[in-house]
């Protein structure tokens, strides 16, 4: 029992922030826009929020920051694959190699010198979880949800109630933004408060791969997320008996099983109808 | 294309001393970013202490040079002027080769490997005596006979500092075991804090690592476990509390040694056939200590001070003075005491050292076995 | 006061229903030029002289005889790739698991060079048969799950990028590792037969070079002369006319495919078989050629042979981003934010050829 528990709570300390971030991408995926920036805009954020907690010794104005700098981040996006209409996949894969440029090169001067006293993690992990009911709440039950949830399935039905398509994008890919810096700032400030040049080792692509594997859903994202860190801490667990790479290379296999089986059922996993496509008025 | 020629030929003379620059210059090539905090990061700064110590030094590097591409980079270091070149990466011990067949006037040095040619020589600052030190303090400091270690990949290099470790906990602890998680990577963050989670659930108290980031001294330090965990560069600072020692490696004081050499003429394109640098404590190549200068962080000392345990003449002593004595014998020039002295038996009862005979370079270099009292996957694992 | 008389004309900036394909080429030109303007401030912000940088990076690449080595030597996967990518784009076929396939062709070229016993003269032709099937087979599994299902071919080759990397990272480190390795992550290295020629002194291994080179001229055929390139045209502009039209999506689906990973495992084959001569860790097989080779395909707009010039660019960006790694003594990175607003300025740019800057009448 206790052994479960404790898989279980290395479980939740993995998922934590591949969580907020998946959390982001499920909204802005709802609106309609595939954002494969993650791993680019939580770099940032992580380092925006390092730098900041660092030079002025104050936490939270470091949690701030990196929220700030995620969410800027995603403005690129926005503005390139939402008001521009460019290929969103190819502006997201973009903006992940700005990002971990970017941060890699600004974050020189801060390799080595650690924060002696990092945020707690319990407050993240709760918090995530909660964060993950509110945005359940927020899209669900509140009339903001469903405007932004028709955003991602017809578009050109909003415009016509007078709603405008590219701020209800903008809004989604900003929030997406800001909760990949959030996920950063976790890693930064409180997971292995340090920074050093590739600190998210892959986590906001594994955040992209949970979006899609819950089906867009933010309240199966957080059973997700664990089901994955088991994954992840299994791979190590089991070292010896099973090779890691076989569990580690799983959620992503499982990603295209689900996508897979969704299809099969015809219900396109549940993926939002316009995602992925530009929205211009006038057409469709 | 003259010109350039040209050009290319007053570099050489340059380098003769006939122009401009009487300065050595020096070129480093690296395997990874400095920003790693980890193994690049210890080259870096051992070449920014030569540049200090040595006024007619100059140096230059190049950072994250793919292996099998350092070829192009070791052109243009030698069109840039280089002299001395160092490749600081195991995986690049082929191309060394090479680079030293087709530029015979320059001087290599590679980092980690075994093969030398007149104008290649090798060099290496190993920590094998110092994990042995951390394993004895390991030993005394684990309430839970469980001490954990991350280990990079399952290369003679790591599995003999596992096993180094692993003798040093069971002379203090016989009843403790070394568990080891691989995570197949010389730097990955998110893979060394998960195998370091997965230690501490399986009940690890006190830990060591090989990886370039600071990563799993601050997954034990969340827990308020310990690290022997300098790896590399000091880190006393990522865990104050929560870092007892650790391995710091001076990669300065063989490049300070080697270019001395190479800059009086003892070293030249010709001679360095046999030239290996297998260096250890007693050249100050490699500390103990949780810090520069600090072998110990004396929050711990008291605890270490208390724990009785009988040295190899049957007396009783306490771990910290087992530990300070071995430091200071192994740091002699020619050490009566080495951790890899026979009699050793590997983990499942093969003797591998005989009694009276110790490992040689050659031996250490290649090992395969894993020492009495490690637990998990060992590939390659001789029977 | 005399305010001067309002001008009857002014300039519009407004929609153009017929934008002329010079434009195109006028704003990605405009766009390049606004990316290292912007790049240009990270390096200022950096503390190196952007102009400086530049300067650097076009003496050090393309006129300096070790720097061109190493343009060609990334150009060889870059127009690889890149040329199968233009034929899947056109097609809406968005395959971005390039650097999988890659990985796919590196995995088969090792398992024909150190398992298969082979005449000499079979092994290197082999290596490439092998690895273009491998390749394409690879990208294959998204192309029938997008035809059979409509699974989102984006998402799943990008997936398969990390199944395929998992998978090297297992071989290399199990079954297939070296026995001289000395426990090292590596296959042992392949046998004379399997290891390819390169230009002396270089890296560049020169039959993948002219493989390339024939690749662009052979897709630029098969797309412009042939009925298959017929099919693909109508299906990737039109899908509705080329189902009336009789022409079978899913035929073409696999024919992008097949192109686009046969061309990666190929890369993958080159790679293997004339830098590394055996098989190691993905990260340091590949460079990001697979994701590269989007921008190589983005730009040359839907023609292979036009990926020669495309290639050609990001290449001098990938050797230029080494010479200011030597010559500037700037971290690695510096090729990532490169890359990234260089991808961002273009894509952003776009939109910008569909409009037009007219004089026109004011209507006061």
């Amino acid at each position: 029992m206790n052994e479960l528990l404790s898989v279980l709570g290395q479980a939740v300390a993995f998922g934590t922030p591949i969580l907020l971030a998946a959390l982001g991408e499920v909204v802005a995926e709802r609106a309609g826009v595939v954002n494969l920036g993650v791993e680019g805009m939580m770099a940032l954020g992580a380092l925006a929020a390092f730098a900041t907690a660092q030079t002025t010794g104050n936490l939270l104005l470091g949690l701030l920051m990196g929220v700030l700098v995620g969410a800027l981040a995603a403005a690129i996006h926005a503005l390139v694959a939402v008001t521009l209409r460019a290929n969103q996949f190819v502006s997201g894969l973009a903006l992940t190699a700005l990002g971990l440029g970017v941060s890699g090169l600004l974050g020189q001067h801060f390799v080595g010198s650690p924060l002696l006293e990092p945020l707690p993690g319990a407050e993240f992990r709760i918090g995530a979880v909660l964060l993950a009911i509110g945005v359940w709440g927020v899209l669900y039950l509140t009339q903001t949800g469903l405007i932004l949830r028709s955003v991602g399935e017809n578009p050109g039905a909003v415009d016509v109630m007078g709603i405008s398509v590219v701020r209800v994008r903008w809004l989604a890919v900003l929030f997406g933004g800001a909760m990949a810096g959030l996920a950063g700032s976790y890693l930064s400030l409180s997971y292995r408060p340090a920074w050093v040049d590739g600190t998210t080792a892959g986590l906001g692509w594994i955040a992209v791969a949970l979006t899609i594997f819950v089906g867009w859903h933010p309240v199966r994202a957080i059973l997700g997320a664990f089901f994955f860190g088991l994954l992840y801490h299994l791979a190590f667990r089991l070292q010896g008996r099973v090779p890691s790479e076989f569990l580690l290379m799983l959620p992503y296999l499982l990603v295209v099983v689900v996508l897979s089986l969704a299809a099969l059922r015809r219900q396109q996993g549940a993926a939002p109808e316009a995602l992925g496509l530009p929205y211009k008025r006038g057409e469709r | 294309m003259k010109l350039r020629w040209i050009a290319l030929a007053a570099v050489f003379l340059g380098a003769m001393g006939l122009a401009q620059s009487a300065k050595l210059k020096a070129c480093f090539v690296y395997v990874g970013p400095p920003g790693d905090y980890g193994w690049t990061f210890a080259h870096d700064q051992g070449r920014k202490l030569a540049e200090k110590a040595l006024p007619w030094l100059e140096t230059k590097y190049v950072e994250s040079v793919p292996e099998g591409q350092a070829m192009p980079f070791i052109d243009k270091f030698v069109k840039d002027g280089c002299q001395v070149i160092f490749t600081t990466s195991f995986g690049y011990m082929d191309e060394t080769v090479a680079a030293a067949k087709k530029y015979p006037n320059v001087i290599f040095a590679h980092n980690a490997g075994y093969k030398r040619a007149p104008n290649l020589a090798t060099y290496m600052a190993d920590f094998y005596q110092v994990y042995y030190l951390s394993g004895l303090m390991a030993g005394a400091l684990t309430k839970t006979d469980k001490v954990g270690y991350v280990g990079a990949y399952p290369v003679p290099e790591v599995k003999r500092h596992i096993d180094a470790f692993a003798l040093g906990v069971q002379a203090t602890n016989p009843k403790a075991t070394v568990n080891v998680k691989w995570i197949n990577a010389w730097f990955d963050p998110a893979k060394a804090a998960e195998a370091a989670n997965a230690l501490i659930a399986e009940g690890s108290d006190v830990f060591s690592y090989t990886e370039d980031s600071p990563t799993t001294i601050q997954v034990a330090a969340k827990k308020n476990l310990l690290a022997i965990g300098s790896h590399y560069s000091p880190m006393l600072k990522y865990a104050p509390n929560n870092v007892v020692s650790g391995q710091i490696v001076h990669w300065d004081k063989i490049y300070i040694d080697f270019l001395t050499k190479v800059h009086n003429g003892t070293y030249t394109n010709k001679n360095l056939q046999n030239v290996d640098y297998w260096w250890l404590l007693s050249h100050n190549a490699v500390e103990l200590g949780a810090d520069i200068n600090m072998p110990i962080n004396p929050k711990f000392i008291p605890a270490l001070k208390a724990k009785m345990v009988k040295d190899s003449a049957g007396k009783m002593v306490s771990v910290y003075d087992l530990v300070m004595t071995q430091l200071k014998e192994m740091s002699q020039p020619k050490p009566s005491f080495d951790p890899f002295t026979g009699p050793l038996k590997d983990r499942n009862g093969v003797l591998r050292v005989p009694a009276g005979k110790t490992m040689t370079e050659e031996e250490l270099t290649s090992m395969e076995w894993a020492a009495p009292g490690v637990v998990g996957a060992w590939p390659n694992e001789p029977k | 006061m005399n305010k001067p008389p309002p001008s009857l004309r002014r300039w519009v900036f407004e929609p153009d229903p017929n934008p002329p394909a010079s434009r195109l080429w006028l704003v990605s030109l405009l766009a390049i030029l606004a990316a290292f303007l912007a790049s240009g401030l990270i390096f200022w912000a950096y503390g190196v002289s952007p102009l400086t940088a530049y300067i650097t990076v076009i003496q050090g690449t393309l006129f300096d005889s070790t720097g061109l080595a190493e343009v060609l030597r990334r150009f060889i996967p870059l127009v690889l790739i890149g040329s199968g990518l233009t034929l899947a784009f056109r097609a809406q076929f968005f395959n971005i698991g390039a650097e999988g396939q890659l990985l796919m062709g590196a995995v088969a070229a090792a398992g024909i060079a150190l398992f298969v016993p082979l005449p000499a003269a079979l092994v290197l032709p082999t290596m490439f048969v092998v690895g273009f099937l491998a390749g394409g087979a690879y990208a294959l599994v998204a192309a029938v799950l997008k035809a059979r299902l409509g699974v989102n071919e984006i998402l799943t080759t990008l997936m398969f990028n990390y199944v395929a990397s998992y998978l090297v990272i297992y071989l290399i480190n199990g079954p297939w590792q070296g026995k001289t390795v000395r426990g090292f992550a590596y296959t042992d290295p392949f046998p004379p037969a399997a290891v390819l020629p390169t230009l002396p002194g270089t890296l560049v291994h020169w039959p993948t070079l002219i493989l390339g080179l024939i690749m662009t001229v052979f897709l630029q055929l098969l797309l412009s002369r042939s009925v298959l390139g017929y099919e693909l045209r109508v299906a990737g502009a039109n899908p509705t006319a080329a189902r009336y039209a009789g022409i079978s999506a899913t035929k073409v689906v696999w024919l992008v495919a097949l192109c686009s990973g046969g061309a990666a495992g190929l890369a993958g084959v080159g790679e293997a078989a004339g830098i590394h001569q055996k098989l190691l860790d993905p990260s340091q097989i590949s460079l990001g050629y697979g994701f590269t080779a989007v921008i190589v395909a983005y730009l040359a707009r839907g023609n292979p042979i036009l990926t020669i010039p495309t290639a050609l660019l990001m290449a001098i960006l990938f050797a230029g981003g080494d010479v200011m790694k030597v010559s500037l003594q700037m971290p690695f990175r510096v090729i990532d934010a490169l890359s990234g607003l260089l991808l961002l300025f273009l894509i952003g740019s776009e939109r910008l050829v569909e409009y037009r800057l007219r004089r026109k009448e004011n209507p006061q």
